[in-house]
């Protein structure tokens, strides 16, 4: 079955469809001329030989015979494993991003073409790896003409970095509110005077803000405003000089709370590896496809499932500090790790144009299994959700899969509730068997140790 | 650091030179058009003032490496 892709309707010369284990791109009459010109110079096997963007091919004339209206072309696509968005990935992401998104722009300007737009969006991560997937991006270029995508470059990609550099402020939450991502006029208004010491700042951020304002204040409907010629060494000198800024960003030093959990948390080794095996032994059984780790710190566990047998995993966490850590292990390794942000009281919602623009987590294909250790006690005693509901949402996720559940003695538990009154009498090791038995069956159950947590390996019912 | 109107009017009449066609579905806006221009041929300037600074550097560095590696051969 072919449905049309809800993100894919701003640029009329083409739509993208989602069919089975693949993705079609129609490309309209509209866009015919451009494509045709991109196409035969090459310049999309070039820049897909050199892994910035997504493999692609004409697809068969049968496809094509379904769609109306009728494609002047019509590419196949491999899918992505999973979609993501700029909101969840971590600094390093988006910084791997942005610095993508500039060396495919300057690679394109080298064999006569540019970019018709500049959206975070159209950047995915297959592992640890950036890839475009946008091909209808990728226009000739004309001497002289302006980066149309300049604004909406420093919104998506340079703005957050620095306001997450500069101010040490994670721009996330901001710009999953603001999904065109944040703009110069606002980033100007809380950067310091130091901060602006910079040429990139004072040009992109600065006086972008300044001119956008005074261009709201005077511009009437009539008034065209004339653009500026922009020679190619020019545009190629901004690129670069963006290029050579963003890679000297660095996040404000500091350690996270989590970061250094997986090194001195309360766990002793026999017990972690019992964990292991456990978790080792769902993978092996499972063999899934697309795995979930819910509070997958630096990795350890992801590494092990990927070891029995799970072939791409998702690895989230709340903190940035273990994401980081985790990002650099599987770049490294080269492994199909995903490390996204998550706050599981508060998934990425399905929003953007009719809600439907930019998936929900929770509907984004299809997850096979999922892990979630040292998890549930956070959502259901740090934020609250009766455990009943916590464990729905976990099991929801996935048909199969392994959760740990801390008791009222553990030490992360009681930490949870030092400062607190212990209004959870129903968060006991019985009540989580009760629910997880009512929504799946247990396949095994197991004490770490013998005063240890409790885990548990499912099979939705 | 604040940038008045005199400024912006400046801009203003150095983008006023010609014009050239956007190619996309995009709308630029307004204030990235008219500072573009600008930005561009000061990237420029400071891109081949790297260059030129890097080339002098490496002149340097290379007779500094010459004189090692002739001391390696002794």
């Amino acid at each position: 079955m072919i449905s049309p892709d809800p993100g894919s309707f701003r640029d009329p010369s083409g739509r993208v469809f989602i069919e089975d284990d693949r993705v079609l791109r129609a490309i309209y009459e509209m866009g015919r001329d451009n494509f045709e010109a991109v196409q035969q110079a090459g310049v999309l096997d070039a820049l897909i030989a050199k892994g910035l963007l997504v493999e692609a091919e004409e697809a068969d004339a049968a496809a094509a015979a379904e769609l109306e209206p009728r494609p002047a072309h019509l590419l196949a696509h491999p899918k992505i494993p999973f979609i993501s968005y700029p909101y969840e990935w971590t600094f390093s992401q988006l910084k791997a991003a942005a610095l993508l998104h500039l060396e495919l722009h300057l690679e394109a300007l080298n064999s006569g073409f540019t970019l018709c737009d500049a959206t975070a969006y159209n950047v995915q991560f297959r592992g640890a790896e950036p890839v475009f997937i946008d091909h209808l991006s990728v226009v000739p270029y004309e001497e002289g003409e302006i980066w149309a995508g300049h604004r909406q470059f420093c919104m998506q990609f340079l703005n957050p970095l620095i306001l997450w550099a500069k101010r040490g402020v994670v721009p996330n939450a901001w710009y999953r509110g603001s999904v065109e991502g944040i703009p110069p006029e606002d980033l100007a208004a809380v950067l310091s005077w130091k901060d602006k010491l910079s040429f990139t700042v004072l040009a992109h951020v600065v006086t972008q803000a300044k001119a956008h304002k005074h261009a709201l204040k005077t511009e009437t409907k009539e008034k065209i405003v004339k653009t500026g010629k922009l020679p190619k060494r020019s545009l190629v000198a901004m690129l670069e000089g963006l290029k050579s800024y963003i890679s000297g960003l660095e996040l404000p030093g500091g350690r996270s709370v989590w970061s250094d959990y997986a090194e001195d948390n309360s766990y002793n080794a026999e017990k972690r590896a019992e964990k292991h095996d456990f978790v080792a032994s769902m993978a092996a059984s499972v063999q899934p496809e697309m795995m979930f780790d819910i509070g997958c710190n630096s990795g350890d566990f992801t590494q092990t499932a990927l070891d029995a047998g799970a072939q791409s995993v998702v690895a989230f966490d709340f903190d940035y500090g273990a994401l980081e850590r985790c990002y650099s292990r599987f770049a490294q390794s080269g492994a199909s790790v995903l490390p996204l942000w998550l706050d599981a009281a508060n998934p990425s919602p399905a929003q953007g144009w009719a809600n439907a623009e930019r998936a929900s987590l929770g509907d984004r294909g299809k997850i096979d299994a999922m892990v979630a250790l040292a998890v549930i006690h956070h959502i259901a005693i740090g934020r609250n959700v009766p455990l009943d509901m916590a464990v729905d949402w976990l099991i929801g996720l996935a048909p199969y899969g392994v959760i740990e559940f801390p008791n009222k003695d553990d030490v992360m538990v009681r930490k949870l509730l030092a400062n607190r009154k212990d209004i959870f009498p129903d968060y006991t090791e019985e009540a989580f068997l009760h629910h997880v038995g009512k929504r799946a069956a247990i396949v095994e159950q197991k004490k770490l140790g013998a005063d240890g947590r409790m885990i548990v390996q499912y099979r939705r019912k | 650091m604040g940038i008045s109107e005199r400024h912006l009017g400046a801009f203003a009449v150095l983008t006023v030179f010609g014009t050239a066609p956007a190619f996309a579905y995009l709308d630029p806006a307004t204030g990235s058009i008219i500072i573009q221009a600008v930005v561009g041929a000061v990237a420029g300037g400071l891109l081949y003032a790297k260059l030129f600074m890097n080339k002098v550097r490496n002149l340097f560095s290379r007779k500094g490496s010459d004189a090692a590696s002739e001391n390696t051969e002794n």
